[in-house]
C-alpha cells in the first residue's frame, strides 16, 4: 500500500477520534457513562490512526519518496500538496507510535468530562496537523500546518488555565513559536522566490542555482526559526515553562514530538532543500548543538520538579540531534559524503529514540503525580515499592535516556560519537580540532546525563518516602499499557538495531544518494559505523550478552546454592540510632557538586537567615535558600522585552482615541495613495 | 622530593620483620608487671591494690591452697602505668611481655599466691 | 570464633584458664570444636583479612596505634590485612573504648551489618573492662554488648601487640598469654601451687 494511503487512513482515524470526543464527550447533558464511552472510542480510533501512521512512516522509509498529491485549495494560497518523503519517515513513524501510546494512556489518566473531551479532540486535531507538516510538499501547506500545530498546542497546554503558571507557560510557548514562525516564513519565502516555485521538490532541484548568499541567509533564518521550536539555546526559554504545565500526555506529545518538528525543519533545509554549503554553516550548527546539549543538562541538574527536569533534558537531546546534523554538514562540505550520510542517519536514529523514551518518562511523571500528589522530587521517595510496574517501566526509559547499554539511547549516541571521531578525515587540522571539541562536549553531556538520571530515578523511586503522600502512593487505576508499549519499543529499537539501521539507511540513500548499507551492516548483526577498520559492535549480541551475564549467574546460584544460613539484617545506615527519611539525599544536595564546579554558569545566590546570633543555632530555625540565576531570561530576554515595551509605549500615542486624529490619518493616507498612484 | 628519595635509599628497608624475627625496638615498650610473691606481704599487697588506677589488682584473702592470700592480677585491665613498680621496686618488676592477645577473657586473669602468713 | 554456631556462647573458645581437672572431657570436646572453627577461620581469613575499626568512646590513643599499623615501619598489608570502612566488606571488627551506653545501638548495628563469619577483637584496657567500671554512662567493656573472640590488653597496645593479636585472631600465631604467670622468677608455663 502506498505510504500516503496509510497517512490518509491515519488522518481519518484521528479526525474521527476528534469528532467522537467532541460530540460524545462534551454534548450538554450527556450521562457520565456515555462520556466515558465516547472518550474510550475516541482513544481507540486514535490508536488505530497511530498504527496507520507507523505503517506509513515505515513504508516511506523503506520505499522512498512517494508522488506528490494535490488536494484542491484556494486560488490565493495555492493548492495543498502532500508527499510521503523518506526524510519524514522517521518522524511520522514516531508520531504514530507516540499516538498509540498516548491513546492507551489517556482513558486512565484523564477524568471523564467535558474538559477532557475537548482536550482529546484538540489533541487529535494536533496529530493531523503534525502529520500534515511532515507530509507537506509545498511551502504553503507546510506553513499552514505548522501554524496549526502551534495554535493547537497552545490550547493543549491551556488544559487547566486557572492553575498556577499555566497561563504564563502557554504564553511563552506561543510567543516564541510565533517569533520562530516569522523567521521560518522568511526562510521559505527567500527560497521560493529565488527558485520560482512553491513546491519543495522543485526548490530542492533548483537550489544549486540560487546564489550562495541567499542560500546561506535562508539556512540561517531556518536554523533560528526552527531552533525556536526545537529548543536550541538561547531560544529555549519557553520549553521549561510550557512543557511542565501541560497534562502529562500533552507534555509527552510536546517533548516527544513537537520539538522534533523543529529538528525536522532543520534537517529539511540542511539535507533536502539546500545543497551542501560552506563549512561554517555546519560548524555553526554543530556549535549550537553542542552548547545546547551542555547547557540543557546542566540546568536539568538543578531542577526539583520532575517535569521541568525532563523538559531541560529534552533541550539536551535536541542539542545532540543538532550536533549530529551539524557534523554531517561539516563532513559534507569537505567532500566526505559517506560521513555526511552516516551522521544524518545517526541523528535520525536519535530522533526516534528520544521521542520514545522521553514520551515514556513524561507519561510516568504523570503517573507519579497522580499517585503521590506531587511532582517535587524532594517530596517523593520509595516509589519502587509502591508503584512497582511503573518503576520498572521508568527504569527502562531512564536507562535509555542515560545512554546506557544495551538500550537504544546508547546505540544512537555511540553512532554519533563514532561519526564525530572521524573528524581527522576532513583533512583540515582546525576542523578536526573543532569536531573533537564537539565530541568532548558531547562526552561531558553524556556523563552529566547519567548523573542527572541517577538523580532523576533514584530520588523519587529509591530510598524511603520523604512524605506521607509518597508513602501512600498506590498503583491502582494508574495507566501502564501506554508507557509499557513505549518501553517495549525502547528495547526493540535497541535489540533490533540492525533492522532499524536497514530502514534508516534506505531512507538516507533516498535523501542523500549515498548507499550506506553495505558499509554499515556487512554481516547481519554487526554494525560497522562510519568507516571500516575503525570499530564494530553488535547491539543485538550486546543485549543478549548483558542479559545472559545477569541471568546465568543467578540461575547457577539458585540451582547449586550452598546451604549456608542467611540472616536478614536492616540496611547499613551508618549505625544511626533512628534513621529518618529526611536524612536521605535530597535532589538538590545530590547535584550540589555541579553547582560548585559550574558556578560561573549558574551564579547561584545563597541567602542564609538565622533566628538568633547563637552560632550553634540553638534558639530558632535557620532559613537557607539558594537559587540559580536565570541567565538567559535576565540578560537576553528581559532587555528585548523591555525594548519592545518601550517601542510600544512610544507608538501608543498614535492610538489616542481622538476621532479627529483618526480622520486626519485617513485623509493623509488617501492623499499619499493618490500621489503614489499618480507617479 | 629527590632528597626524600635519596634519604630512603640510604636508610633501606625500615619495615619490621615481626613476627618472623623478633623486633629489637620491643625492648623499650612499657609492659605489665611481674610480681615476686616471696617479697610481697599482705600490707604491701593492699597498698598495691589501692595504688592501681585501673583496678587491675585485687587481694583475695585466704584463697590460696594453703590458706594464704592470693593477689588476683587482671592483665587486661593493666595500663602499664608503672605505679606498682615505683611503690615496690624490688617486689614488682616489668615483665617484658607485650604479646598479650588472649582468646578468652579468663586467660588474662592471673592468680599470684602470696607467701603464707607466718604464724 | 563468632560463627553462627558459637554466637550464643559469646564466642569464647575453650573453658577459661588452663584445663581444670574434673571437666577435662567436656573441655576437651569444646576445645575440639573450637579448634575446628579456628581452622576454618584460618583457611578463610589466613591470607586476606579486612578490618573495620570501631571507637566506642575511647581517648583515641588506641586509634593512633591502630593507624600506625599502616605505616611503613609495621605495614600490616604485608601480612594480608586491610582496613575497610564498610562493615559489609569487613571480616574483623576491632573495637576500642569502654562501650559507652550512647553507642550501644550503633555498635550492635555495625556488628549485625557484617556478614558471617566474623571476628570481634576488643582492643585496649578500656575495651577489656578495666579503667572504667559499668555505670550510667558506660557498659564498662565491649564484652557486655558484643561477642568478643580475641582480647588485646594494653593502654595503648603497641602496634606490635596489635599485630600479634590480629595474627592470633586468624590463627597464624599461637596465643602466648595463657601460659604466662606474671610471677617473677617462675618458669613460663609453670602452674603455681
Amino acid at each position: 500500500m502506498n505510504s500516503l494511503t496509510w497517512f490518509y487512513a491515519a488522518a481519518v482515524g484521528w479526525g474521527l477520534a476528534a469528532a467522537v470526543a467532541l460530540l460524545g464527550g462534551s454534548a450538554p447533558g450527556a450521562a457520565r457513562g456515555t462520556v466515558k464511552g465516547a472518550l474510550r472510542a475516541a482513544c481507540v480510533l486514535s490508536a488505530l490512526g497511530g498504527a496507520a501512521a507507523v505503517a506509513g512512516g515505515v513504508s516511506s522509509l523503506l520505499w522512498g519518496n512517494s508522488r506528490v498529491v494535490s488536494l484542491g485549495g484556494a486560488v490565493v494560497v495555492g493548492t495543498m500538496q502532500l508527499q510521503a518523503s523518506s526524510l519524514a519517515g522517521v518522524f511520522t513513524a514516531l508520531l504514530g507510535l507516540v499516538a498509540v501510546a498516548l491513546a492507551a494512556y489517556a482513558p486512565r489518566y484523564h477524568e471523564a468530562g467535558a474538559g477532557s473531551a475537548v482536550y482529546l479532540a484538540v489533541y487529535n486535531l494536533t496529530l493531523v496537523a503534525a502529520l500534515a507538516v511532515f507530509t507537506a510538499a509545498n511551502v504553503v501547506t507546510f506553513l499552514v500546518a505548522w501554524e496549526s500545530v502551534a495554535l493547537l498546542c497552545y490550547l493543549l497546554i491551556l488544559r487547566h488555565p486557572r492553575r498556577d503558571t499555566v497561563a504564563s507557560g502557554a504564553f511563552w510557548f506561543l510567543a516564541l513559536s510565533e517569533t520562530g514562525f516569522v523567521l521560518i516564513i522568511a526562510a521559505f519565502v527567500i527560497l521560493a522566490t529565488q527558485a520560482h516555485s512553491m513546491q519543495l521538490d522543485v526548490i530542492a532541484a533548483r537550489a544549486h542555482l540560487v546564489p550562495a548568499g541567499w542560500r546561506d541567509a535562508a539556512y540561517l533564518l531556518a536554523l533560528t526559526g526552527f531552533g525556536f521550536k526545537a529548543g536550541l539555546v538561547p531560544l529555549h526559554v519557553w520549553l521549561p515553562e510550557a512543557h511542565p504545565v501541560a497534562p502529562a500526555d500533552g507534555s509527552a506529545f510536546l517533548s516527544g514530538l513537537v520539538v522534533k518538528l523543529g529538528a525536522y525543519g532543520i534537517a529539511l533545509f540542511a539535507f533536502r532543500l539546500l545543497p551542501i554549503g560552506a563549512a561554517w554553516l555546519g560548524l555553526l550548527t554543530l556549535a549550537a548543538g553542542a552548547v545546547t546539549a551542555a547547557i540543557g543538562i546542566l540546568y536539568a541538574l538543578n531542577e526539583r520538579d520532575l517535569k521541568r527536569f525532563l523538559a531541560f533534558s529534552t533541550i539536551e537531546n535536541t542539542g545532540i540531534i543538532v550536533i549530529a546534523f551539524g557534523a554531517a554538514m561539516v563532513f559534507g562540505s569537505y567532500g566526505r559524503r559517506d560521513l555526511w550520510a552516516f551522521l544524518l542517519l545517526a541523528g535520525l536514529y536519535h530522533v526516534a529514540n528520544h521521542g520514545t523514551y522521553k514520551s515514556l518518562l513524561f507519561l510516568e511523571a504523570g503517573v507519579v503525580e497522580h499517585a503521590a500528589g506531587t511532582r517535587d522530587m524532594d517530596r517523593l521517595g520509595g516509589l519502587i515499592h509502591r508503584l512497582p510496574r511503573s518503576a520498572v517501566i521508568t527504569l527502562v526509559g531512564t536507562l535509555g535516556i542515560a545512554a546506557l547499554p544495551p538500550l537504544n539511547g546508547f546505540v544512537s549516541e555511540w553512532l554519533i560519537f563514532q561519526g564525530l571521531f572521524q573528524g581527522f578525515r576532513t583533512g583540515s587540522h582546525l576542523i578536526g580540532i573543532l569536531i573533537v571539541l564537539a565530541a568532548a562536549t558531547l562526552g561531558l553531556t553524556s556523563g552529566l546525563a547519567i548523573y542527572a538520571f541517577v538523580r532523576g530515578y533514584g530520588i523519587p523511586f529509591l530510598g524511603m518516602p520523604r512524605t506521607r503522600q509518597a508513602a501512600a502512593a498506590s498503583e491502582r487505576g494508574q495507566p501502564t499499557a501506554g508507557p509499557g508499549l513505549l518501553a517495549a519499543a525502547c528495547v526493540a529499537l535497541a535489540v533490533g538495531a540492525p533492522l532499524v539501521l536497514l530502514a534508516l539507511s534506505r531512507a538516507v540513500r533516498t535523501v542523500t544518494g549515498v548507499a550506506l548499507r553495505p558499509l554499515l551492516l556487512p554481516g547481519n548483526l554487526t554494525v560497522i559505523p562510519a568507516h571500516t577498520d575503525f570499530s564494530a559492535f553488535s547491539p543485538t549480541y550486546l543485549a543478549v550478552f548483558l542479559i545472559a551475564v545477569t541471568v546465568v549467574p543467578v540461575l547457577i546460584y539458585l540451582a547449586g546454592r550452598p546451604r549456608a544460613d542467611s540472616v536478614t539484617v536492616p540496611v547499613w545506615d551508618g549505625g544511626m540510632v533512628a534513621f529518618r527519611p529526611r536524612m536521605q539525599y535530597s535532589a538538590m544536595t545530590f547535584s550540589a557538586p555541579t553547582r560548585v564546579t559550574f558556578d560561573a554558569l549558574y551564579r547561584p545566590s545563597v541567602s542564609l537567615r538565622r533566628a538568633s546570633d547563637d552560632p550553634a543555632g540553638r534558639s530558632g530555625p535557620v532559613h537557607y535558600e539558594t537559587e540559580v540565576t536565570p541567565v538567559f531570561l535576565r540578560y537576553l530576554y528581559r532587555p528585548v522585552i523591555r525594548a519592545v515595551e518601550w517601542l510600544a509605549d512610544t507608538v501608543r500615542p498614535i492610538q489616542s482615541g481622538d476621532v479627529n486624529l483618526y480622520l486626519l490619518y485617513v485623509f493623509v493616507v488617501i492623499l499619499l495613495a493618490y500621489l503614489i498612484g499618480a507617479l | 622530593m629527590p632528597m626524600w628519595f635519596a634519604r630512603g635509599l640510604r636508610r633501606g628497608i625500615v619495615t619490621t620483620r615481626y613476627p618472623a624475627r623478633p623486633e629489637p625496638s620491643a625492648a623499650g615498650l612499657p609492659t605489665p608487671p611481674a610480681f615476686d610473691a616471696q617479697r610481697i606481704d599482705a600490707a604491701l599487697a593492699d597498698r598495691l591494690c589501692e595504688l592501681c588506677p585501673s583496678r587491675a589488682l585485687r587481694l583475695v584473702k585466704g584463697d590460696g591452697e594453703a590458706g594464704g592470700d592470693v593477689l588476683v592480677f587482671d592483665v587486661g585491665a593493666c595500663t602499664a602505668c608503672g605505679r606498682c613498680q615505683e611503690a615496690a621496686p624490688g617486689a614488682v618488676t616489668a615483665s617484658g611481655e607485650f604479646e598479650l592477645a588472649a582468646t578468652a577473657r579468663g586467660h588474662l586473669v592471673k592468680r599470684i599466691p602470696l607467701a603464707e602468713a607466718r604464724p | 570464633m563468632s560463627g553462627n554456631d558459637m554466637a550464643a556462647s559469646g564466642g569464647a573458645g575453650p573453658a577459661t584458664g588452663p584445663a581444670l581437672g574434673g571437666r577435662a572431657g567436656e573441655a576437651g570436646q569444646e576445645q575440639r570444636v573450637a579448634a575446628e572453627l579456628r581452622a576454618r577461620v584460618a583457611r578463610q581469613f589466613g591470607r586476606s583479612l579486612h578490618i573495620r575499626t570501631l571507637d566506642t568512646g575511647s581517648c583515641a590513643v588506641c586509634e593512633q596505634e591502630i593507624r600506625l599499623l599502616a605505616a611503613p615501619h609495621y605495614d600490616l598489608h604485608r601480612l594480608g590485612f586491610f582496613f575497610t570502612p564498610a562493615p559489609r566488606h569487613a571480616d574483623l571488627l576491632m573495637v576500642t573504648g569502654p562501650m559507652i551506653r550512647a553507642f550501644g545501638v550503633a555498635a550492635r548495628k555495625t556488628f549485625d551489618a557484617m556478614p558471617g563469619p566474623k571476628i570481634v577483637v576488643a582492643t585496649g584496657a578500656c575495651a577489656l573492662g578495666g579503667v572504667y567500671p559499668a555505670d550510667a554512662f558506660t557498659h564498662g567493656g565491649v564484652g557486655e554488648v558484643l561477642p568478643v573472640d580475641v582480647w588485646i590488653p594494653g593502654c595503648p597496645p603497641s602496634p606490635l601487640a596489635l599485630l600479634q593479636g590480629l595474627l592470633v585472631a586468624v590463627d597464624r600465631l599461637a596465643e602466648k598469654v595463657a601460659g604466662l604467670t606474671f610471677i617473677a622468677g617462675a618458669q613460663p608455663g609453670e602452674v603455681p601451687e
